[in-house]
């Protein structure tokens, strides 16, 4: 009995002292700025381009991971020396060589990421395409949205034409301001899952991601707009063809008007604003980038977003308020009578 | 179909053909008229992707519609013409009797009158569906062409007429598909007399005995031999007189059934909470109603 014991305990020690000799002692973020804190350190990659490997300390501890994780969580089995090799052939293999660090965390956002644009580009060998990394930054992250202006810098490292014209906008001024309200780039795009913004079944939910603050009673009396236009753009034609539009159909074919149609995408203006795509010394204009030879009187077709009234389209109203009438009267006047000859038959049965 | 080739020769095979064909379009345009007015229900987008897509749908309404105008146009010519040379009697518009046999048929139906009103060529019903569809066809063509050329029609008519013609021509349409599902499939289908079908208009004949019973005023006219009424007045004055008299029955039948069945209904509920100035019961009902109709025997 007592031999076994010292087995076991001989066993025990040996167990740690292997485990030991495996790891080395886990290194801190001070033991890794020793080397990587040098402004100088850098490797050459195959491309001939230089990738420099310094890690700004001070933007690290600032950062949301900073008074969290060690380097190694992130990049482990750097605490050996040398370190493991990566495939420094062109700077893409080796920002690849870092990408899979951030899902040993973040699970939900890199399945999400696999859905988006941004992941099929990369796939289909686009090397523009951005990583984790190249949004977040590696180092110096901090929450995406805080304050939320800075989503749009983000995407403006790229997309710096869309970020100009919604910097003009209605939105994005008003985000520029503080304004909690409206909408940031991921708002409509998503962060992660970003849909290619030209696919029909995308195109088609738009109605709906505008409807999602427009058909809003709250955010539409604090701001003095409409609530209705949702369901109004979707009692007209072009809603109604929208609405029946199959998703399944090919992209790329123009259909029918969508928001973004009059109001434009990222220039989206307020609608007195004499800029404005739907102003009404403009709208003639909108009407004739589908409607070819529309004339003056054309956009009085469209009722802007006014459901029919006495004072908004009178003559609409009036035929809408002569059927809700009408129908009733001569069905159920017909009706009547059917009953009345089904009920003579029964009782003379 | 079962009718014999014997029987009298009703219809013509133009009129045959027009009422094929108004039936066809009419089941047409309505298949791919509803899920356009009905389009938030699940099944109209299913609809529509079992048709192949929105875009087909609409062309093959388009296409139903302009050929529904073409009908409409030959069928008005058709009427117009002959009218003009004094070769028809516009045995389809309605007369001064029409109103009165509505108004017997249903004194007849509540047991106010001993037998029902004898019919000419057409009865009240058949006028008051035809004048429906022809009236309404031409609500439904001139909205379609508004709706169909809207850039011309919002050129000439002002922008605002486009989207009261479309209002008014998703009403129409359901309420022209509401008569034919009451009315017209009622009084050809499902009525007691009529079960299960009338095939008169596919066959072009009628039974003698059914002419007969359903046609009595024409029966006899043919027994003795002698020609319908002529065309009194001059054919223009008759022709624009028409319509309006087509309208005055369709607005007057259902009006007659709220108003008939409305003073019968207040009737015995009076009756009923004042038992003292007529009895409740039904005896003195049943007496004034008098033999029941000599088809019911």
């Amino acid at each position: 009995m007592r031999s076994l014991m010292l087995v076991a305990f001989a066993l025990a020690a040996t167990v740690v002292a292997a485990a030991e000799d495996a790891a080395p002692a886990p290194a801190t973020v001070q033991d890794c700025l020793a080397c990587h804190a040098d402004p100088d350190l850098s490797v050459t990659l195959g491309s001939g381009e230089t990738q420099s490997l310094q890690v700004d300390a001070a933007a690290y501890a600032r950062s949301v991971h900073g008074s969290a994780l060690n380097c190694t969580a992130c990049h482990p089995g750097f605490e050996a020396q040398p370190h493991p090799a990566v495939d420094t052939a062109t700077r893409a293999t080796f920002r690849a060589a870092f990408r899979d660090a951030c899902k040993t965390c973040h699970l939900d956002n890199d399945r999400k990421a696999h859905d988006g644009v941004h992941y099929q580009l990369l796939a289909a060998g686009d090397t523009r395409a951005p990583l984790c990394a190249d949004c977040h930054t590696a180092h110096a992250i901090q929450s995406p949205a805080r304050p939320r202006a800075r989503i749009s810098q983000t995407c403006g490292q790229c997309h710096a034409e869309v970020v100009a014209a919604y910097r003009e906008s209605v939105h994005g001024r008003a985000l520029l301001d503080g304004n909690p309200d409206v909408p940031a780039c991921t708002d409509c795009h998503r962060a992660h899952d970003i849909k290619d913004p030209r696919q029909r079944a995308w195109l088609l939910e738009t109605p709906q991601m505008c409807g999602k603050c427009h058909g809003d009673e709250k955010l539409a009396a604090k701001y003095g707009m409409s609530d209705k236009v949702l369901q109004t753009y979707l009692a007209d034609f072009h809603g109604m063809t929208a609405s029946l539009h199959g998703r399944k159909r090919s992209d790329g074919t123009r259909f029918t008007a969508l928001c973004v149609d009059c109001h434009g995408v990222h220039d989206i203006k307020r609608v007195k604003d004499p800029e404005s795509h739907v102003i009404r010394a403009n709208l003639v204009k909108t009407c004739q980038k589908c409607h070819q030879g529309a004339g003056t009187t054309f956009p009085a077709a469209w009722l802007s977003h006014y459901e029919p009234s006495p004072k908004k389209a009178p003559l609409v109203y009036a035929v809408k308020l002569f059927y809700l009438a009408f129908i009733p009267f001569v069905i159920g006047g017909l009706v009547l009578q059917v009953g009345l000859n089904l009920w003579r038959f029964w009782v003379h049965r | 179909m079962s009718a014999p080739a014997e029987g009298v020769v009703r219809f013509t095979r133009r009129t045959r053909v027009e009422h094929a064909s108004v039936m066809g379009l009419f089941l047409l345009l309505a298949l791919t008229g509803f899920p356009q007015k009905f389009f938030p229900a699940p099944w109209a987008q299913s609809f529509v992707d079992v048709l192949g897509g929105i875009d087909r749908l609409r062309w093959l309404h388009r296409a139903s519609g302009v050929a529904f105008a073409l009908l409409f146009a030959v069928h008005v010519a058709g009427a117009v013409w002959p009218t003009l040379r004094r070769r028809a009697a516009l045995s389809l518009v309605p007369e001064a009797k029409d109103f009165r046999d509505a108004a017997a048929m249903l004194r007849y139906q509540l047991g106010a009158q001993a037998r029902p009103p004898q019919f000419d060529r057409f009865d009240y019903r058949q006028k008051f569906e035809y004048w429906g569809l022809l009236l309404g066809g031409a609500v439904m063509v001139a909205t379609g062409f508004l709706l169909l050329l809207p850039l011309v029609a919002s050129a000439i008519l002002g922008g605002q007429l486009i989207p009261a013609a479309k209002v008014a021509h998703s009403n129409e349409g359901l309420m022209a598909f509401l008569v034919v599902l009451t009315w017209h499939i009622f009084n050809a289908h499902l009525s007691p007399e009529a079960f299960p079908g009338d095939t008169t208009i596919f066959t072009g004949r009628i039974e003698r005995e059914r002419l007969r019973h359903e046609h009595a005023l024409e029966y006899a006219r043919l027994v003795e031999g002698s020609a319908p009424a002529p065309l009194s007045g001059p054919p223009l004055g008759a022709l624009v007189m028409a319509p309006l008299r087509g309208a005055l029955l369709v607005l007057y039948l259902p009006t007659l059934g709220f108003v008939m069945v409305g003073t019968h209904l207040a009737r015995r509920a009076r009756a009923a909470v004042r038992p003292g100035r007529r009895r409740p019961d039904k005896p003195a009902d049943q007496s004034e109603r008098g033999e029941p109709p000599a088809s019911a025997a």
